[in-house]
Order: structure tokens, then C-alpha cells, then sequence
């Protein structure tokens, strides 16, 4: 081969990716760039935004194959985990392995602010329908008042794959931005003697309700709405990680190193689908905003049906802790326990909060499995082997690799 | 699939009521759970004896105590002892 400096460095200079550089990509890498800020700088959810926002800015380097829908490139192998519903409900079970059900089992009517607090997705699944999504893409748009990232991913994944990128920012954005949303709308609905309400401390709960309570719910919901189970099955396993005292290698491993890790792959992998075409839409704008009134009316949703039970109770319980029923644990719980303390610091509403809490997660789940029901393609079985096919190559080896070796070994 | 407003507030009623009921159940479960299997206080550890050293049994807060104080007053804690605690 014959070699010419000339030639050699124009051949380098065309093969740079400026030369497939558009203004679509600069803008995504700008996007990219402001993700990374305001995880580091400002700490918006800085597990999940740092990975997502680098994800990005590797998926928009022209010719690199990093974007999720470059078949063979990393990242698209990273996706897999998400289109196959495996790193959601990983996630899920790390949640599981860190969740405390102590609070609500304690007090289990909160479970119904938890119900309240899904108000949010469902006027927000109103708002999407006016705004012109179908009801698919208004389902998976509604989710994210359900304050739960890995359920938001779950359901866009499932029901929207091509608004997963905005969806997914949406959500862990406005995740990180509670204590900013929440307050205000707390001090509107309720009036300055509902805040300083104090309640009475919780009861003491035995181990043995705690480790039957997540198979009683994985039976009950999972029964009722079999379209959530991969992702409340998980969280339920999780949690008997924790409860059931004898598996303290497994519970310790869910809740630290594997959800990290799975943290990483599925952020990376959010990252890798912001790719211009995909999120440079107008529909992106409106999701942004249909986010913020979903996190609104969720946290309204919770204090007023938290006003309610503090009626019916005879003022036993403060509405604060209604707030905390949009799931996002457990920031949204301080909030309320925030709320509580800046009129009357002497109020800790903090356990009473992580209640409603954690029936915001289960809430959020039984909502996605509503709209799995509804709108899911339930009906038709995936084809195992088709879905595998394009992570895995061929997966139908069974006889016929049998065959090729047997083959093989006669030659 | 086409979506009407009206159509949205039906699912979305419909589905606020499937999730009051889940939840509802859910409830009622634990309420049953926690009426069959109620908690069982854990018996309390053995009174600990009082030491030889320290007959008022205060080992633990003479520790405690000293370790502090040789962190604030930047000395190590053998180079001084506590030899009474008064409460007021």
C-alpha cells in the first residue's frame, strides 16, 4: 500500500465526525451538557442525570454508535435491558431491599393517600388526550405524576417507546425539583391549624406481618393487575430481602451494589435514546409541561384527600403527610415533615409521612398495571425468541447446534 | 388509536376506582394481618452486674465521657482520669 502524507491526513480530516456534525446533534450536546450541570452543580438527582446526560452526549457524537437505535453499538445493548423490561423492575427490587413498610403497616390507612395522590396521572392523562397524544402516549405521559422513575420508564418503554427519552427526563427532573413544587401548593390547601397538627405515634409492628405483608400484596395486586407484576413482584421480593431475616448477603446486595449498577445501565441507556430526532420535538416541549401539572395535581391530590381523613379522624391526622403520597421517596416525605417543623418545630411528621410514602410506590405500580390492562398489548405473547434475536443473535440452538456439532464430529 | 377528552375522564375514573379498591384491600389485609399476629414486645437483655472498678455500674459513660473530652481538649485519655459523675 502505497502511502502519501497528503492523502493519509485528508483521509483522517473526512473521517473526523465534524464532517457528519448537524445542528440537531450541537443542540443535543448542549442538552447534554445541561443535564451534567445540573446534576453535579445544582444535584438534580445527580445519580440518575449524570449518566443520562453523558449517555446523551455519547448517543449525539456523529458516526460513534452509541445511540440506543445503533444496532451492535454499546449502548443499543444497554437498551435491550430496557426494552425487554429487565432493568426497571432490577431497579424495583433494590427500592424493595430499601423500603421500610414499617410506617404504613403501622397506620394502613394512608394507603388511600397514596390512591389520592394518583389523581396527577390521571389529569394528566386528560391534559395529553387535549393536547393531542393518543392514549398510549397519554398513559405513559400520565405516569410521571406518579413520581416514580423506573415505573415511568417501565410504562413508556411498554406503551410509548419513542417518547421514553422525554418522559424519563420529565420524571427524574421534576423528581428532583419536590421540595420546590410541593411546598407551595401544601400552604394553599391546608390552613395554619391543619399544619400544626401532631399525631400519635405509631404502633409497634411484629416481623411476621412484615414478611407475609409483601406476598399478600404480590398476591392481591399481581392477581388483579398481572401487567405490573415484573415490576411489583420485584419490589415486593426486595423487600422480603430485608424482612425475612436470612438472606442478609442478597438484601444487602439489592439494596447497594446491584441497583447501582443497574442505575447506571438504565441511564445510560435512557441517555443513548435523547438522540435529536427524538427529543427535538415539539411534543417533548408539551411533556415538560404536562410533567410539571402532573407532580401539581398529585401533590394536591394527597393534601386534599389528606384534609378528608383529617375531618373523618376528628384532626388526628395532619394533611401534610397527603403530599408525600406521589411516591418520590423519600424526598417527598421530608418535604411534609419540612412543611410540618416551619409551624411548629416541636412536629415531626417524618414517619408518619414515609406511610403514604411508600403506598405512593405501590399506588403508582397499580396504576401503570391499570393502564397495562387497558391499553398493553396483553393479548398477544411475546415471542421469547424473536424478542433475544437481536441481543443474542440466533436463540433457537437446541437441536440445531446439537446438530452442527454431531455434524461436525462425524467430518 | 383515536382519543376523545371524554374518553380520557372515563379511563381515568374507571382506573382511580380500581386503584381506591386495590389499595382498599390491601387495607383490610393488613388489618387482619396485624389483629392475627400482633407485636410481641422482645424480652429485656439480663440487668448487667455492676463492675468491680466501678460499683455504680457507669463504665460505659466514663468511657464515653473520656474519649470526648481527650478529643476536645486534644490530650490522649490515658493522660487523664474521671473519677466521679454527679447527676444533678
Amino acid at each position: 500500500m502505497e502511502f502519501s502524507f497528503s492523502s493519509s491526513a485528508s483521509k483522517i480530516a473526512h473521517s473526523t465526525a465534524f464532517t457528519s456534525l448537524e445542528s440537531g446533534d450541537v443542540l443535543m450536546i448542549g442538552v447534554a451538557c445541561l443535564l451534567v450541570y445540573l446534576a453535579i452543580w445544582k444535584k438534580f438527582e445527580p445519580l440518575l442525570l449524570l449518566p443520562m446526560g453523558f449517555g446523551c452526549l455519547l448517543a449525539n457524537v456523529p458516526m460513534s454508535m452509541m445511540a440506543s437505535t445503533d444496532s451492535g453499538g454499546l449502548l443499543n445493548f444497554f437498551y435491550q435491558g430496557i426494552k425487554h423490561e429487565v432493568l426497571p423492575p432490577i431497579i424495583f427490587m433494590g427500592v424493595g431491599a430499601l423500603t421500610d413498610f414499617g410506617p404504613l403497616l403501622a397506620n394502613p390507612t394512608t394507603l388511600l393517600l397514596g390512591a389520592a395522590a394518583q389523581i396527577g396521572v390521571y389529569m394528566t392523562l386528560i391534559g395529553a388526550v387535549f393536547l393531542g397524544f393518543n392514549m398510549q402516549e397519554a398513559s405513559a405521559i400520565g405516569i410521571i405524576g406518579g413520581a416514580d422513575g423506573p415505573t415511568s420508564i417501565f410504562l413508556a418503554s411498554k406503551l410509548a417507546p419513542h417518547l421514553l427519552a422525554p418522559i424519563a427526563v420529565a420524571a427524574y427532573s421534576y423528581m428532583s425539583l419536590v421540595p420546590l413544587i410541593q411546598p407551595p401548593i401544601m400552604r394553599l390547601l391546608t390552613t395554619e391549624k391543619e399544619r400544626k397538627i401532631k399525631m400519635e405515634q405509631l404502633k409497634p409492628i411484629s416481623q411476621t406481618v412484615k414478611i407475609i405483608f409483601p406476598v399478600a400484596v404480590t398476591i392481591v395486586c399481581c392477581l388483579m393487575l398481572p401487567g405490573v407484576t415484573p415490576l411489583l413482584g420485584m419490589f415486593m421480593l426486595g423487600n422480603m430481602f430485608r424482612e425475612s431475616g436470612v438472606t442478609a448477603r442478597l438484601h444487602e446486595t439489592a439494596e447497594t451494589h446491584l441497583i447501582n449498577i443497574v442505575t447506571i445501565f438504565l441511564a445510560l441507556a435512557v441517555g443513548s435514546s435523547m438522540t435529536a430526532d427524538s427529543f427535538l420535538r415539539l411534543e417533548t416541549l408539551k411533556i415538560i409541561v404536562l410533567g410539571l401539572l402532573a407532580f401539581s395535581f398529585a401533590t394536591a391530590g394527597g393534601v386534599i384527600f389528606g384534609r378528608i381523613m383529617c375531618k373523618v379522624s376528628g384532626g388526628k391526622v395532619n394533611p401534610l403527610i397527603g403530599s408525600a403520597g406521589v411516591s418520590a421517596v423519600p424526598m417527598a416525605a421530608r418535604v411534609s415533615q419540612k412543611v410540618g417543623s416551619e409551624e411548629d418545630s416541636s412536629n415531626f411528621l417524618l414517619m408518619h409521612a414515609m406511610g403514604p410514602n411508600v403506598a405512593g410506590v405501590i399506588g403508582s405500580a397499580v396504576a401503570a398495571g391499570v393502564f397495562l390492562s387497558l391499553f398493553g398489548d396483553a393479548g398477544s405473547s411475546i415471542d421469547t425468541h424473536a424478542a433475544l434475536a437481536p441481543v443474542i443473535g440466533n436463540p433457537e440452538p437446541g437441536m440445531q447446534a446439537i446438530a452442527t456439532v454431531v455434524e461436525a464430529i462425524k467430518q | 388509536m383515536e382519543a376523545s377528552v371524554s374518553a380520557a375522564v372515563s379511563v381515568s375514573l374507571l382506573a382511580m376506582s380500581v386503584i381506591f379498591t386495590v389499595l382498599t384491600i390491601l387495607i383490610f389485609t393488613i388489618k387482619v394481618l396485624v389483629k392475627l399476629t400482633p407485636y410481641e414486645a422482645p424480652p429485656a437483655p439480663p440487668a448487667r452486674k455492676a463492675s468491680a472498678s466501678n460499683p455504680s455500674g457507669q463504665d460505659d459513660q466514663v468511657a464515653a465521657i473520656t474519649a470526648s473530652l481527650a478529643g476536645h481538649m486534644g490530650k490522649r485519655p490515658d493522660e487523664f482520669r474521671i473519677v466521679n459523675i454527679q447527676s444533678r
